[in-house]
């Protein structure tokens, strides 16, 4: 088990290596240049010159990317383009504020698709299942970004019973108020990931249905109720693991967009500004991060898999 | 059946839903007459103290330290944190940190005398030596201060001593008469704070400025909001507000929807949704000359733009006040502009050739230059609305001249990019807009035969001349005479067509007055906030 781990993360560094090269060439073949960015025609043409050669920017893109890697490596990941502050510290403290939100709406989504899906799967075409299929293909095609904007019109604007951006009320820092800033966001990409999850879900559970072991229970004279919650789930759990795993990217995407709307002050907002301003220090950091986190994400679903499931061995 | 009636009852939410979200978006002709700046005079002339509001701005502030600040939320900040020497407005000068100034008679050395008893947010005293730390920090090319350049004449820096614990002396290598418009966007910064740091612009300092301007620094939360608090020593009085707040919105329509819902009090809104807000009767709509030109330029690098009269022919081909019609809905927010110089700027002028829409002129003109068939290619930014409007519309025009014109849409940066590109082929024409400030010689860097940013490729040596010679020239009424003659050289040579003059709009929650006190500003929205107070 543990050669297994080790193997694994001697498998990613190459990955990793060439996930940097890829997005470090692909910022910098991005049309626009970080300084212009901040650039008033004020300035005079030698005060732009200056910041160039300050920011290292002057220098051949190869050369940029080794001096990246060398400080990342000696466990720098530079300086912000643009506010000139560490870039793991910026991206440090918008952490909190992206994973409670994708980790509360990762929970609330599994809470919600899994049981919803399996009763849809074990009643097929009936008007429940008919109805949840509807919704999750509306959740899959409309736009994050109109529906967060309904959600606000409808439950901030005309409702005021929530707020409709941000994290905080100025000056307050309570769990409550923190939580209801929470509520809008959350119901966005937690509509969102319910709407995959639940197809995923409900086809499985059909075709577990299917299976032989189920057909014996029924014989044995198990209820319906019994068989789901005692034996299929069991094994519908295994391929969420996988969805999980996958989705994460999806995940981290969503939370982009998301942030964006509510004005969030997570990891999506600080990515977006950066690639306004094309701040190439902090687009690698987010980058690698997520790089990191899907590598690991993907390494902790095949483990859990082998817990869940002792066939599958992940020894060798 | 049952399944084919749900589906129906689920579209008809969603028609309602978007038709009542989309329903009200103002892009009617504005007919309101309570624009301008008239402010509601509702309360009984007596401010009253406390309160606290909370401004939209669309991103974090980047280093909170004026020898850096270029961008929008940072100068916005900035303005209620640091106080300048000076404000400028229409020409006339308004004394901050500053008692008086004075040339002398050859005007190589400028005199400033500080007020007695100015402190920094931190009790300290402001002094001579932070203004002369302040200088000597710009010019240390060590220190990457993006305004270094405007300190340095012919390549040799202004020099700065103190005189005495209030007053700094400034020498110049040679005269100028834009040195006194450059010290417009001079702020200090304290030199007990900064004094020692190898590079002020990474400092952990600024993460807790200290300043001198009416409010003082409470709490940064990246992504969230920026909270001043007053500062009680202010020398020009106290603040009427506790605190002001800057509210990161990254979304304009979401934050369009929180100023409706009164998270937010404040936020500089686009014309469009002008209606819209002003519609709830909850606001205060400032709508101001944000002293910007919006224009479009001619690129001479291509040979068919290099024929005067053909930049001419384009010229009459357009109507101004159609132009802009289409394109701000209203000539409320932007009057037609004659001149490359906004009427805020020094020596602005009217009376330069205007170009009246004349169809029959625009075609005698070309035929006289002997072009016809004649290909354009006009350059935009993709996501500007109003410049969209004023391609389509100049396209259909010019056709009515025999020009045929292809439209190139592009994204911000690659836009950007290209027009900076000084061997730029890829069109001939192109949108821009510029915010200079007062003082005309900022505009050079536009103009010059050589600027990084002269869009049209224009270069002619006696124009340079006209330009260098204004920015040296200590006479009055010499001066504005050279910059009538550059205005007028630009709309004859027909390098630049001035479309129009453009106006901001801030909405501010009506229960806030002293408003017009506050003094609405270029890029700032406003430049004043203490002597803003909750009704």
């Amino acid at each position: 088990m543990n050669n297994y781990i080790v193997r694994r993360i001697a498998q990613a560094i190459p990955l990793l290596f060439v996930i940097s090269i890829v997005s470090f060439t692909l910022i910098k073949l991005a049309p626009g240049d970080p300084v212009l960015s901040f650039v008033t025609p004020n300035m005079g043409a030698e005060d732009v010159e200056r910041i160039r050669q300050n920011l290292g920017l002057d220098q051949p893109m190869y050369v940029q990317y080794f001096v990246w890697l060398k400080n990342v490596l000696s466990g720098d990941l530079g300086y912000s383009l643009v506010n000139h502050r560490p870039v793991a510290e910026m991206i440090i403290e918008r952490l909190p504020a992206t994973f409670g939100l994708m980790g509360a709406s990762l929970l609330l989504s599994l809470l919600i698709s899994i049981p919803l899906s399996m009763i849809a799967g074990s009643r097929q075409n009936s008007l429940f299942d008919r109805g949840l299929s509807l919704i999750s293909y509306i959740g899959i095609s409309i736009p994050s970004f109109w529906f967060g904007m309904m959600l606000i019109y409808f439950f901030a604007v005309e409702l005021h019973w929530l707020p409709s951006m941000g994290m905080r009320t100025v000056g307050m820092d309570s769990a409550w108020d923190i939580i209801k800033h929470g509520i809008l966001p959350c119901t966005v990409l937690t509509f969102m990931n319910v709407s995959v999850y639940m197809r995923y879900i409900r086809s499985n559970t059909i075709s577990q249905l299917e299976e032989d072991y189920v057909q014996i229970q029924y014989a044995y004279g198990a209820t319906k109720g019994t068989v789901l919650l005692r034996h299929v789930l069991k094994n519908v759990l295994l391929p969420v693991i996988t969805i999980l795993g996958m989705s994460l990217p999806e995940l981290i995407a969503g939370a982009f967009i998301t942030e964006s709307v509510f004005s969030w002050p997570g990891m999506g907002s600080l990515g977006i500004s950066a690639v306004h301003g094309l701040d190439y220090p902090i687009i690698m950091g987010i980058t690698m991060m997520s790089s990191v986190l899907l590598v690991v994400g993907n390494l902790v679903a095949d483990i859990l898999y082998g817990v869940v499931d002792p066939r599958i061995k992940t020894t060798g | 059946m049952k399944s084919k009636k749900m589906w129906l009852s689920l579209m008809l939410v969603l028609v309602v839903a978007i038709m009542s979200a989309c329903g009200s978006s103002g892009d009617g002709t504005s007919s309101s007459s309570n624009n301008a700046e008239n402010t509601a005079t509702t309360d009984d002339g007596q401010p009253k103290d406390g309160g606290s509001i909370i401004i939209a701005v669309q991103d974090d502030p980047k280093v909170m330290n004026p020898i850096y600040a270029g961008d929008r939320v940072t100068l916005t900040i900035d303005q209620s944190l640091y106080a300048p020497l000076f404000n400028v407005n229409d020409g006339k000068k308004t004394y901050v940190l500053a008692e008086s100034d004075s040339f002398s008679d050859d005007h190589l050395t400028y005199t400033l005398k500080l007020k007695d008893g100015l402190k920094w947010h931190d009790g300290q005293p402001l002094t001579a030596d932070d203004i002369v730390f302040t200088m000597d920090s710009i010019l240390d090319e060590k220190q990457h201060s993006s305004s270094r350049s405007q300190y340095v004449f012919d390549g040799k820096p202004v020099k700065v001593t103190k005189v005495d614990d209030l007053t700094v002396e400034f020498k110049l290598p040679e005269v100028s008469a834009a040195f006194e418009g450059a010290l417009v966007s001079f702020s200090p910064i304290p030199k007990h704070i900064f004094e020692g740091e190898a590079d002020i612009e990474k400092s952990d300092k600024n993460n807790n400025p200290i300043g001198s301007g009416p409010f003082k620094f409470k709490e940064y939360r990246p992504g969230e909001y920026v909270t001043l608090e007053r500062f009680d020593d202010y020398f020009a009085g106290k603040a009427h507000l506790d605190s002001v707040t800057y509210r990161v919105a990254k979304d304009p329509n979401a934050a369009n929807l929180a100023l409706q819902n009164g998270e937010i009090q404040m936020r500089m809104v686009d014309t469009q949704d002008y209606n819209k807000l002003n519609d709830t009767g909850k606001f205060n709509m400032l709508t101001y000359p944000e002293g910007r030109l919006q224009y479009m330029v001619f690129n001479l690098n291509v040979p068919s733009m290099q024929k005067k009269e053909v930049r001419q022919a384009i010229a009459y081909a357009l109507d101004k006040n159609e132009l802009i019609t289409a394109s701000y809905s209203s000539a409320d927010f932007a009057e037609p502009a004659p001149s490359i110089l906004t009427p805020d700027t020094l020596y602005q002028t009217n009376d330069v050739e205007k170009y009246d829409y004349n169809v029959e002129k625009a075609k005698q003109l070309l035929a006289d230059a002997g072009v016809s068939n004649l290909k354009l290619r006009l350059a935009y930014t993709n996501t500007n609305k109003p410049q969209t409007s004023q391609a389509l519309y100049i396209q259909q025009k010019l056709k009515d001249v025999g020009i045929e014109v292809e439209l190139l849409p592009m994204d911000g940066t690659a836009y950007g990019n290209r027009t900076l590109d000084m061997n730029n082929t890829d069109f001939e024409l192109s949108f821009g807009g510029y915010i200079m400030g007062y003082e005309p010689d900022a505009y050079k860097s536009l103009f010059l035969s050589d600027a990084a940013y002269n869009y049209s490729h224009y270069k002619n040596a006696d124009f340079d001349k006209l330009w260098n010679e204004a920015a040296v020239q200590i006479d009055e009424t010499k001066r504005g005479d050279l910059y009538k003659q550059i205005q007028q050289t630009v709309a004859n040579e027909m390098t630049v067509y001035p479309i129009a003059y453009t106006k901001a709009v801030v909405a501010v929650d009506n229960t806030y007055g002293g408003v017009e006190d506050a003094n609405p500003k270029p890029v700032v929205m406003l430049e004043d906030l203490s002597k803003i107070y909750k009704k």
